[in-house]
């Protein structure tokens, strides 16, 4: 196959980290080893309260701290900000705007208050418990139930209660199917607050040139270009009149955004004419100040002379918290911008676990359709996702909503799908995006078809294999819309683990274990997964949002013969910089160690809203890396061919140097036909070649799959849950680099297993926050994590690009994998798992050895 | 508002000494340099390796003790940097991860990490490498299940802990085989 | 996260330290290892105004065994080096057993064996195993020495009989008589975890009847816990499976512990039970295997 023509080498090896040379030997820079010269600390002062009117704050006392420089508080930032506005506006969906530090109300535990500038972060500290607030208590909305109660306070006075989203959708004829099918089971499930808790935490560094007043932000951010603009947006508070002007005088600027824009138009014409706009004439409605001040934020963007740079480097893990726009990071910048220093928050633990992202609070009822011979005929859900007290940006609730209605049939056959999807208001922290946000979706239908298979009669094995599309499906379609093709391969992955799992031998170990007192269990789940999906799947979700398909990589080769790479991917444990180098260097023939993967710095990296999320590292950003490495090829090969005076077919690039093919011989190097291009007075780092090349997976890629198979020994004395073994089989398509596949399977496995045994969110019934220590907020050791047998099929698919997303996956199937096999455990008891967090004590209430308190 | 009084504006009281109040002498040996210090009576370990001597290898993951990233080895034993004061460390000898590398070459624990992809984010990567540093100090050879016991006490969020692991019994075997090798010498 | 401001204060010698707890009193907090004070610092729980670092204090680094087999250990111990102490391990080894629990390596290569008595964490292991084999706490002021019964010493969570003037000198285990087996155990949630529910339990087997026998929880409640009736009804009885059953029944209706976001108070009940049965057969297993 000629597309594939570039594998070979590098790619399809555990090749070594290039990182680790950095990162091994303490030379990393993570946010907060970045060093700027008179650079001051913040802390912010956060509510005790989950829900209270502020009736007064006093910083007096705070401000004359010696060492203090500044202390800035919601009516300051008011002044000096815009709100955060809604992102992405959806059909019934009230996003609440909000600023970056909160004035009259708070409403969680941690809600930022004030922002403190000092010398140190000790100092800063200090001051915090300087500063005077008088709360007057309103009653907490602590839980969905309270959220759904149209008689809890609202949180927003004008979302007209704590519900901001109620939607429905159908797709085949619901009616129909339930009405014939033989059995409707139905059963309710929940999940609990988890939290995402990469070992860095969040934090900016805003540095300030005392000459220019430009900016340049530092931070742990997985979307840098992202970040900038809306720093831009949410810092940029002149008059529309004054943004008009200045938009008017700046012809450069001018150019720069229309042609921009222009190129962004064409590229997106299809995908912009789909986009839906009723949702934001209803947020509008609801909200008329989203006008003015959205018009007010886009002129000012506009008309806006400097923009920061972004910078990141190394970032110590995010797993979706950091995609977010912090609330904090806008408040930083006007601080920073107000005094004209440099001054940077590293978050705290306490704060990180307060409000650096939570997730996955949702409840979920599930109706299933069935045959008596175990036909899944169809599925309703009723769904509804506490978003907790701010709506994170850009990814909130809702989006991940649609993404739950999309991929809740999973690679099942299914004739019709309905759901009811709720968002609701709490006091509690945001709800982010963390590692497969959809994954509730994937647990509660692989534990569904558990339930039903039980009922039934049927073994888990059997019901998934007499609905799982296979072979003689392709092509098809999901009742929700996206296209199925053969990379859909779940069936593959299924049959495998069942050759590799033994189930029969298993049946007798049960058996045997059981006589014995011990609780053995054994639980399977499957999933697919967008990574990237088809192009129809982005529309599935919402239509127009097939741009997220898109981004864009620059390669170079300067007159030394230096290799660049530059992607808008913002690596924070993904191992970019060696998988990109690994694409780049078989398609140009050159070594590992001759390839650069610049990143994070948005002066040097091409514009993309996302950065690295949803999986697309692989499909998207290593798609535009190979694609702009082959034209860069071809740009080297044609400077080659007229130095050695041959064809350009005739030729091939390896080891460094361009020569004729077979005769090593009559050869030049890269740095030569760089050279020739240039000229050799050129300066060693001037460009020879450069491409740019936008790559648009539509028509590539396609699904990931996966089956987990999870083998659990229950203790009934102690409600202590094991994992003797844990089996992941998966397809992700050609792997680029087999080891770093296998952390990102391994990390997500790990993750699953924190979700069920170990991690939550505590919250009161109240809003009281619990667990805001390591100690309260319990994530798997190396003790509890159990080895992880991992094997890989590769189904191809048609397209150019065929590298398939593999990050999120871990944590997508192990909760489902891991609950069904302690129901498996506890069958004697007659048990229906219908929580995902299972901590010793559940487990024993499960079984009927003790009741609850 | 600011020190002054005004809304937003620049601060005027500013104390340029803002530093110790009680300013406690230490000497100590970090990465085989000695180091002579007044440290502010509340300053961490951490803080003092990073903040003042400008070892940022050495990590703040929790500041309470639990994650482990501010693991280094003070006088042998591995110590969490953030559960002590600077004041504390006045007569000790303490590697960082900065010490380990020899130059460009690389430490066995280092290498054999690197050799089996042992870290992703590696974030929590010091703290794990001075762990396994004092232990192999103390216990040249350890068993599997010694090792995944000493390692328990860092948090990792990347990996799953396998890759870490493998590291940690393949540093044995290539510091057992460095030991060999100078015997043979 | 930071320290509050306070004065750090490194006294030559346990007078002076004594001398500067008498004129600082309750706005004094006393530094061994650090691995309690140091987080309630951060997290501005604790803001003492001044701290009196002892961990080098001369003479308080030492573990000490006596001619009746009793063994003094300094205020200055860290855990490992009690765990790695062979008068420890032969004289007193029920603390042996339960050094490995207490947290990771790396906060027992700093944290101190009397500072974890003096920090009375209900949920930890030491001031439970204290409270079985009634240990002795070496309390002194400017104003003198006393000796306090572990029963005595634990009042309340983070509360000792300690006054604001005196610190913890010294702890001394009494001598182990070779009747006696023991065991420690705990469940947490993790390894090495402070204990959902932990038990160390000690029982004196002579001529094959209970002499004596003590259960001490941790995780029950405000303090380390016995649980007499239990104790009492094995004393005379034989230990087996029925002595052991009748035990952990006691134990079940005795305890009264609370909730928390890691488990229910039905848990913790049930798991005493379980730790009862399970601490008093492996009791039974050592017995005559020390000294």
């Amino acid at each position: 196959m000629s597309s594939r023509s570039g594998l070979g080498g590098f790619v399809g090896t555990s090749v070594k980290r290039v990182e680790d040379q950095r990162l091994l030997t303490g030379r990393g820079t993570y946010l907060a080893d970045v060093r700027v010269e008179g650079c001051l600390d913040a802390a912010f002062l956060r509510s005790p309260y989950p829900h209270a009117e502020i009736a007064s704050i006093d910083v007096a006392a705070a401000c004359a701290l010696s060492g203090v420089h500044a202390v800035f508080t919601g009516a300051d930032i008011e002044r000096l900000t815009n709100p955060f506005l809604p992102f992405s506006m959806m059909t019934n969906l009230y996003t609440p705007l909000h600023y970056a530090l909160s004035k009259d109300r708070v409403r969680m535990v941690g809600d930022p208050v004030a922002i403190v500038v000092a010398e140190s972060r000790y100092i800063a500290e200090d001051a915090l418990d300087l500063i005077e607030v008088d709360y007057e208590e309103l009653p907490p909305v602590g839980t969905i139930a309270t959220a759904l109660d149209p008689t809890s306070t609202p949180l927003w006075k004008r979302a007209g209660g704590n519900v901001l989203y109620d939607d429905n959708a159908e797709h085949g004829d619901v009616d129909e199917v339930f009405t014939r099918a033989d059995h409707v089971f139905t059963e309710t499930f929940s999940c609990p607050r988890q939290s995402n808790q990469p070992m860095e935490t969040r934090g900016t560094l805003v540095e300030v040139d005392a000459g220019t007043g430009e900016l340049t932000v530092h931070s742990a951010t997985q979307s840098s270009h992202m970040l900038r603009w809306l720093l831009a947006a949410y810092t940029e508070r002149r008059s529309v009149l004054d943004s008009a002007k200045s938009f008017a005088r700046n012809k450069q600027r001018r150019a720069g955004l229309l042609a921009g824009a222009r190129s962004f138009l064409s590229e997106s014409a299809d995908d912009l004419k789909k986009q839906d706009n009723s949702g934001m004439f209803a947020q509008v409605r609801k909200e008329p100040s989203t006008l003015p001040h959205m018009f007010r934020t886009a002129l000012g963007v506009a008309g806006k002379e400097r923009f920061p740079t972004v910078v990141a480097k190394d970032i110590g893990g995010g797993f979706g918290a950091k995609g977010a726009v912090a609330r904090e990071d806008v408040a930083l910048a006007a601080a920073a911008i107000e005094l004209g220093r440099s001054v940077r928050w590293v978050e705290d633990r306490v704060e990180n676990l307060l409000d650096g992202g939570h997730a996955r609070e949702e409840e979920m009822t599930l109706s299933m359709a069935v045959d008596d011979d175990g036909t899944i005929r169809g599925l309703k859900v009723d769904v509804v996702l506490d978003q907790g007290a701010y709506p994170s940006t850009p990814v909130a609730g809702a989006m991940i909503m649609q993404m739950m209605r999309v991929m809740w049939p999973g690679s099942y056959r299914m004739e019709a799908f309905a759901q009811r999807s709720r968002i609701v208001a709490t006091n509690k922290g945001k709800y982010v995006a963390y590692r497969g946000p959809w994954a509730n979706e994937t647990w509660t239908r692989e534990r569904m078809v558990n339930v039903v298979a039980r009922r039934l009669g049927m073994s888990q094995a059997e019901i998934r294999l007499k609905n799982i599309m296979g072979a003689e499906d392709f092509p098809t379609a999901m009742v929700t819309g996206p296209t199925v093709d053969e990379t859909m391969s779940t069936r593959k992955t299924l049959e495998r683990a069942l050759e590799l799992a033994d189930l029969d031998s298993f049946e007798r170990a049960k058996a045997d274990a059981a006589a014995e007192g011990r609780y053995l269990g054994v639980g399977i789940a499957n999933y697919p997964e967008a990574a990237p999906g088809p192009p129809n799947y982005w529309d599935s979700l919402s239509p127009g949002s097939g741009v997220f398909l898109r981004q864009t990589a620059r390669a170079t080769v300067a007159r030394d013969g230096s290799v660049e790479v530059r992607t808008p991917q913002m690596p924070h444990g993904q191992s970019h910089e060696t998988t990109y180098a690994q694409i780049a260097a078989d398609e140009l023939g050159v070594g590992i160690e001759d390839v650069t993967v610049v990143y994070g710095d948005t002066s040097r990296t091409p514009f993309d809203l996302l950065g690295t999320g949803g999986s697309r590292g692989g499909p998207v950003g290593g798609g535009a890396v190979r694609k702009a490495g082959r034209s860069l090829r071809g740009e080297i090969l044609d400077a080659a061919a007229d130095l050695l005076e041959a064809s350009v077919d005739d030729l091939e690039i390896k080891n460094g140097s361009v020569h004729v093919s077979g005769v090593p011989a009559r050869g030049v190097a890269l740095a030569d036909v760089a050279a020739s291009v240039v000229g050799d007075d050129a300066a060693a780092d001037s460009l020879a070649f450069d491409v740019s090349e936008s790559y648009t997976s539509a028509g590539d890629g396609g699904w990931s799959t996966a089956t987990h198979v999870c083998w659990v020994d229950v203790d009934l004395d102690t409600g202590q849950v094991t994992i003797p073994r844990y089996l992941v089989v998966e397809d992700c398509g050609p792997v680029i680099n087999p080891a770093i596949v296998d952390g990102q399977v391994r990390g997500g496995v790990a993750q699953g297993v924190g979700a069920v045994l170990f991690e939550r969110v505590a919250y009161d019934d109240d809003g009281g926050m619990r667990s805001t220590t390591y100690l309260d907020y319990e994530m798997p050791t190396s003790m509890e994590v159990p080895d992880i047998e991992i094997e890989h099929l590769e189904t191809l698919s048609p397209g150019e690009n065929d590298f398939r997303g593999v990050g999120e996956g871990g944590m997508i199937g192990a909760p489902a994998a891991i609950t069904n096999a302690i129901e498996d455990a506890l069958s004697e008891f007659d048990v229906t798992v219908r929580e995902q967090y299972l901590p010793p004590s559940r487990i024993l209430e499960l079984a009927g050895v003790i009741t609850p308190d | 508002m600011t020190a002054d009084g005004t809304e937003g504006g620049r601060g005027e009281s500013i104390d340029t000494s803002a530093g110790p109040r009680v300013g406690i002498p230490i000497t100590c040996t970090i990465n085989r340099t000695p180091i002579e210090a007044v440290v502010e009576s509340r300053r961490t370990l951490a803080d003092f390796i990073r903040d003042e001597l400008g070892l940022t290898g050495t990590h703040l993951g929790c500041e309470h003790g639990v994650c482990g990233a501010c693991t280094i080895v003070l006088d042998g034993r591995a110590v969490r940097s953030c559960l002590m004061l600077a004041a504390q460390a006045d007569r000790t000898e303490i590697p960082t991860i900065e010490g380990l590398a020899d130059g460009d070459e690389l430490h066995p624990i280092q290498q054999a990490m690197h050799d089996t992809h042992g870290f992703q984010c590696a974030f929590c990567a010091p703290g794990f490498l001075m762990t396994a540093v004092a232990l192999l100090e103390t216990n040249p050879s350890p068993t599997t299940e010694e090792i995944r016991r000493e390692m328990s006490g860092n948090l990792c969020r990347c990996t799953g802990y396998r890759t870490i692991l493998d590291g940690v019994e393949r540093a044995v075997g290539l510091m057992a085989d460095g030991m060999k090798e100078e015997g043979d010498e | 996260m930071k320290n509050p401001e306070f004065d750090y204060r490194r006294p030559e010698t346990v007078t002076d330290a004594l001398d500067l707890l008498a004129e600082h009193g309750d706005e004094a907090k006393v530094l061994a290892g650090g691995q309690s004070l140091l987080p309630l610092m951060g997290l501005r729980l604790a803001t003492p105004a001044v701290v009196i670092d002892i961990g080098r204090l001369p003479g308080l680094d030492r573990i000490e065994v006596a001619d009746d087999g009793s063994v003094s250990i300094g205020a200055g111990v860290t855990h490992v080096a009690a765990e790695e102490n062979d008068d420890v391990a032969r004289h007193a080894p029920l603390v042996h057993q339960a050094m490995p629990f207490i947290g990771h390596t790396a906060i027992r290569n700093r944290g101190t064996v009397c500072g974890s008595i003096a920090h009375a964490d209900p949920a930890a292991e030491l001031p439970a195993v204290m409270l079985a084999i009634d240990a002795i706490v070496l309390a002194a002021s400017t104003s003198g020495e006393r000796e306090i019964r572990a029963a005595d010493f634990f009042r309340g969570y983070l509360d000792t009989a300690l006054r604001d003037d005196e610190m913890v000198l010294g702890v001394r285990l009494p001598p182990w008589p070779s009747t006696r087996g023991w065991s420690f155990l705990v469940v947490g949630r993790r390894h090495a975890d402070f204990a959902i529910v932990g038990l160390a339990a000690t029982l004196d087997v002579v001529d094959g009847w209970i002499a004596a026998a003590a259960l001490a929880f941790s995780g029950i409640a405000g303090t380390p816990q016995r649980i007499d009736d239990a104790e009492s009804l094995l004393v005379g009885r034989a230990p087996d499976d029925a002595s052991v059953a009748a035990a952990a029944e006691i134990v079940r209706d005795a305890v009264r512990p609370s909730a928390d976001i890691h488990a229910t108070a039905s848990y913790r009940t049930h798991l005493a039970g379980v730790l009862t049965r399970r601490a008093l057969a492996a009791a039974t297993n050592v017995i005559g295997v020390a000294t």
